[in-house]
């Protein structure tokens, strides 16, 4: 008994001693060196691809980005600049588009690269055989015509006003057609571009690294010698990583402590706005969410504010559309002003005076069962009742994208976010409020089919006009807004950590990096 | 109150008065403070118990009540012990949740008992195939850590405190059976139950009347010791998502929902842990002590 006495005590100091050290973590602004040019970049999952044709996550395409290059990008501000064609031409009727090529430029494997390597990668992508996971994004591509050399067509099967971004999406980044004929399946774990550095080694579930590409044709570039990238899942040992200095950067830095990491142990904590959009869809063919004053009502019900205030810790501002202000074409709505009277007299109306219980669903990743926990405290204030699941990825995809019977989806309310790397309205909308996009299809998880909506999102695609999209896309915007299928929350910032010596590595608003000029500045 | 019983039983039983003594509850009081830490314990947990009995309904602020203006802030006179993530007083919730916490290390314990006691009364008295089939199936409830025996019963059945409660008692059913086998073996050859036997008492009396109250003060022992485990269990769970759901204020929840803070607000995930701590130790302590005093046998 003596003995455990005396080790409760001793257990009581360690804890003592822990926690003054707690206190008076932190310094002194200061400016910290590094030695050679080879940088760690720690990121919160793993990737899952190298094949830029067969990758829908933003972390595979972070590493992909470093090796390859597409025909147009984006800059930083989600803007379109040419990268390997030096001009481009859209026609009227949204139907036929011409590129002019960089003349000079080769792979890292030595293959030229023309107008032929361009025909492979979109013959490639767009076969209509074609399993690759973003085949759908140029499934619209007819054919692609070899003009001459450094001149490439493309004809679409139908008008397709989007198509500048959708080349500049970075599945449309071109690789290199001998590396596929020589890997074929295992191309995914070999990649080949043009881009500043090239493949060194990458262990599924592991590292990635790249080297310089001492050939690169952007003169004065890259300006480091390797970048290895790290999976590491967990927020507190990533930004453990960045403040001993083992990682130079980190994506995505823990927005609780963005504000006590800020400037300290050298260290830059850099935020920018997303185009991303986080949201609560509601089941519009379930009862009661087919009434839209319930809709209506959930959205006055919420208090946008403090949901970012809570859950983003300031980092983001209220959703004022379906898409973030960055996209494309975005056009600004009439806010659903926290209103929680408001929100019970349309509940009243619509027939729930006394509220009714529900269930939500979201992931299970920390910041998205605080959204859901603090959704359920705010609609228990106009007696919605919540019943929150945080499902974990496999499960969750299981339960939305199983059901191939609209009538019998389970899902009634799901939180969950989006971001279109187009930058474009089209891929904002459609694939979430499409009428075409119910599960298993794409993420419509609102089930939400508006014939007028419809009408208005094949309107915007049949034309090139910026000057028309524009106001498609403005009806379509307030259409949606009204309607309301979704509880409208937040466009969260992208937040991230570097130490102070690196320079221009950005994370673009579409949640993708570009280290392309990173470099380091003593 | 079981050890009266098994007195008066003995009174029943016997032919001649005994001799007058002091009451049994009277001697274990005696010898239970003698066992100091013990007692202090014991204390702890009749405090704990008034805690989660009155507890919910003298908290100064509602369990449920938000205030997104004032979230993460430490310990004041307004917040005892600070606010949470969502601005809820912790003190509040931490006292609301001493009940969820208490009750179900108590009814999952009290279920996996009953259930193991039963099973371990028939395996030591009938011995042969009964006793070979229900030790084998503990066996290989043994063979699996009680945690990932836990995490996997929820898992079938789904997150839930009700369904913590099931699987944590499930996990105690062998312990209990195995210890309730051994008491009941050495029980069934004392000479009062051959006696018994004799005089052509039915097993069902046998088993009940006599053999039972002399695997009580093992039981009571046991369950004392294995309340803290069940609380932790419970408390593990919630805090891998698999328990109480929010808004819950179970402690081992409210753990998991302040470890994204734990460098700039450790008090959210403080006061739990501490809460959890001192309720494990006073129920071990006191199982310790309670060992000492009715069954010197079994100490190590």
């Amino acid at each position: 008994m003596k003995r455990l006495v005396t080790s409760l005590v001793l257990m009581f100091c360690m804890l003592a001693l822990v926690l003054s050290g707690c206190g008076s973590a932190g310094g002194t602004k200061k400016a910290v060196s590094k030695n050679g040019k080879n940088i760690v970049v720690a990121l919160d999952s793993n990737f899952v691809s190298l094949d830029p044709q067969d990758t829908n996550d933003n972390l595979s395409f972070t590493g992909e980005k470093t090796m390859l290059e597409g025909l147009i990008g984006f800059d930083k501000n989600m803007k379109i600049v040419p990268v390997l064609a030096t001009s481009y031409k859209a026609s009227k009727d949204a139907k036929t588009y011409t590129f002019k090529l960089r003349k000079g430029v080769k792979f890292q494997d030595g293959t030229p690269f023309n107008a032929e390597a361009v025909k492979f990668n979109f013959d490639r992508i767009s076969d209509p055989k074609s399993t690759l996971k973003r085949h759908s994004l140029f499934a619209v591509i007819k054919e692609t015509k070899v003009i001459d050399e450094y001149t490439v067509q493309f004809k679409l099967s139908q008008p397709f006003g989007a198509m500048i971004n959708t080349f500049a999406h970075p599945a449309g980044m071109i690789i290199s057609p001998s590396a596929v004929k020589k890997y074929g399946k295992d191309f995914m774990k070999h990649p080949v571009g043009t881009g500043p550095y090239k493949f060194a080694s990458w262990t599924q579930g592991g590292n990635l690294k790249v080297v310089k590409n001492p050939n690169y044709w952007k003169k004065g570039e890259p300006k480091l010698d390797s970048i290895t990238f790290k999976p590491v899942p967990e927020d507190g040992s990533r930004v453990d990583m960045l403040k001993t200095g083992e990682a130079d950067l980190i994506n995505p830095l823990p927005t609780v402590q963005a504000k006590a990491l800020s400037g300290k142990n050298g260290i830059d904590v850099i935020t920018n706005p997303s185009i991303g959009v986080r949201y609560m869809s509601m089941n519009t063919m379930k009862k009661p969410f087919n009434n839209v004053k319930v809709r209506q009502a959930l959205n006055y019900a919420i208090d946008k504010k403090a949901f970012n205030s809570i859950v983003y810790n300031g980092y983001g501002a209220p959703a004022t559309s379906s898409m973030g202000p960055e996209v494309q074409f975005y056009s600004k709505q009439k806010p659903y002003n926290y209103d929680v009277n408001k929100a019970k007299q349309l509940l009243k109306e619509a027939g729930y005076p006394n509220g009714f219980q529900t269930t939500l669903w979201a992931g299970n990743m920390s910041q998205s069962i605080k959204a859901m926990e603090f959704l359920q405290q705010q609609l228990s204030k106009v007696n919605v009742k919540l019943k929150v699941v945080p499902m974990e990825a496999g499960t969750m995809s299981n339960k939305i994208w199983g059901v191939t019977n609209p009538e019998k989806a389970d899902i009634q309310l799901y939180y969950g976010g989006w971001t279109p790397s187009t930058g474009d309205a089209d891929w904002a909308i459609r694939p979430l409020l499409g009428g075409a996009s119910f599960p298993p299809a794409a993420y419509n998880t609102a089930y939400y089919k508006n014939s007028e909506a419809d009408k208005l999102i094949n309107a915007a695609l049949q034309t090139a006009d910026p000057a028309v999209r524009q106001k498609d896309y403005a009806q379509l915007q307030t259409k949606i807004w009204q309607d309301a299928p979704w509880v409208f929350l937040s466009t969260p910032d992208n937040v991230y950590g570097m130490r102070n010596y690196l320079k221009n590595a950005y994370v673009q608003p579409d949640g993708i990096m570009d280290l392309t000029h990173a470099e380091i500045v003593k | 109150m079981a050890t009266e019983k098994q007195i008066e039983t003995m009174e029943w039983a016997g032919t001649s008065p005994l001799p007058a003594r002091k009451s049994p509850f009277s001697r274990f009081m005696k010898k239970l403070i003698r066992q100091r830490l013990a007692f202090v314990s014991g204390i702890g947990i009749i405090g704990l118990i008034i805690i989660a009995i009155i507890g919910p309904s003298i908290i100064p602020y509602k369990i449920t009540t938000v205030d997104y203006q004032y979230v993460l802030q430490g310990p004041s006179a307004r917040h005892w012990l600070g606010t949470d993530p969502y601005g809820r007083d912790l003190f509040s919730r931490i006292i609301a949740g001493t009940r969820i916490s208490l009750s179900v290390g108590f009814f999952s314990v009290l279920a996996g008992a009953a259930a193991g006691t039963f099973l371990g009364l028939l395996a030591g008295f009938y011995g042969k195939w009964v006793d070979s089939i229900i030790m084998r199936i503990c066996d290989i409830l043994f063979a699996f850590p009680g945690m990932i025996l836990a995490i996997g019963i929820v898992a079938i059945l789904g997150p839930g405190i009700m369904n913590v409660v099931i699987a944590v008692s499930i996990f105690n059913i062998p312990s209990f059976a195995r210890i309730v086998r051994s008491s009941t073996l050495s029980a069934r050859a004392a000479l009062f139950v051959e006696a018994e036997r004799s005089i052509g008492a039915k097993n069902r009396r046998l088993i009940w009347r006599h053999i039972f109250p002399e695997t009580i003060s093992t039981i009571i022992v046991y369950f004392t010791m294995r309340i803290g485990t069940a609380i932790l269990a419970a408390a593990s769970l919630s805090f891998l998502g698999l328990g109480a759901q929010p808004p819950s204020p179970e402690w081992g929840a409210m753990l998991s929902s302040g470890r994204d803070y734990l460098d700039t607000s450790p008090f959210v995930t403080l006061f739990p842990g501490l809460a959890i701590f001192f309720t494990v130790l006073v129920f071990n302590l006191f199982g310790d002590g309670l060992r000492d005093v009715l069954d010197p046998k079994i100490k190590d």
